[in-house]
């Protein structure tokens, strides 16, 4: 099997974070176990994973005249 | 000096202490304002409206959370106030037909990281996050984007947990779908 950027273990674990289960609970534990032979649901997590992942690159920087405009708004001075 | 003596002299009127707090804030408020309204110039509004709306109301300001989450909330409602202002038509998840089957997705592992440059990802990026209510888009960049919990996420946008829970999950695939129609063009 090709090798993936993320685990089934962060995936589950990340499942579990997210419905407030406990690592080892009894529906986090069922939850690993269908993970590890369903490659559906690990490439739903690869996806998902990877559409959250280019969101949090799209970054600007603040250009230097929005900046001088608010610190002009509110009567500030930036020495 | 710490957060919170700045913030008390700030409330005292002590300007220095103000241009420290926004200096230190300003480019967080810009990115998060931008990744809600995909617009460099409503962005820098929505900047100058959230820092009018914090030097007014600082004196509210208990301290019992991070300035950085108040300010978070006084973005999350300018953006909102601006959206319903344009009354733009946004997708509605009411129907419940959210994703495609995710048998169709295909296989996301030969994706590749494209590096975010590329012009045409991010008019991408673009598209897809701008058809999605701001609602929506409030808790998907918060939760998933700025990596606050789920709880955070809540306080800041004044949903229930699960409320959270249903509008990042429908928000996640919706932008999953999105991506995955327009790589597959």
């Amino acid at each position: 099997m090709k090798k993936q950027k993320i685990t089934c273990k962060e995936v589950s674990d990340h499942i579990c974070e997210s419905l407030g289960e406990e690592l080892d609970s009894p529906r986090c534990i069922a939850i690993k176990k269908h993970l590890n032979s369903c490659p559906n649901c690990q490439n739903y997590f690869t996806s998902i994973e990877k559409t959250i992942d280019f969101y949090k690159k799209y970054n600007l920087e603040l250009p230097k005249d929005s900046h001088n405009k608010l610190i002009n708004l509110l009567n500030l001075s930036c020495e | 000096m710490n957060e919170k003596d700045l913030v008390e002299k700030a409330k005292k009127g002590n300007k220095q202490a103000l241009a420290e707090l926004v200096k230190s804030h300003e480019m967080t408020v810009y990115n998060f304002a931008f990744k809600i309204c995909r617009n460099k110039d409503q962005a820098e509004n929505i900047m100058q409206e959230t820092f009018l709306s914090m030097v007014k109301s600082l004196h509210q300001f208990d301290g019992n959370s991070k300035l950085s989450t108040w300010l978070y909330r006084i973005v999350s409602n300018h953006c909102l106030m601006a959206y319903r202002k344009m009354k733009k038509h946004f997708i509605s998840f009411d129907d419940e037909k959210v994703s495609e089957n995710d048998n169709k997705i295909g296989d996301w592992s030969t994706v590749p990281s494209f590096a975010i440059e590329n012009q045409e990802l991010k008019d991408i990026l673009d598209n897809a996050i701008g058809k999605l209510s701001p609602d929506y888009r409030i808790v998907f960049i918060l939760r998933d984007v700025n990596g606050f919990s789920t709880e955070e996420t809540g306080n800041i946008t004044n949903l229930s947990i699960p409320a959270v829970k249903s509008r990042l999950y429908r928000a996640r695939t919706f932008l999953r779908d999105e991506i995955n129609m327009a790589f597959k063009k």
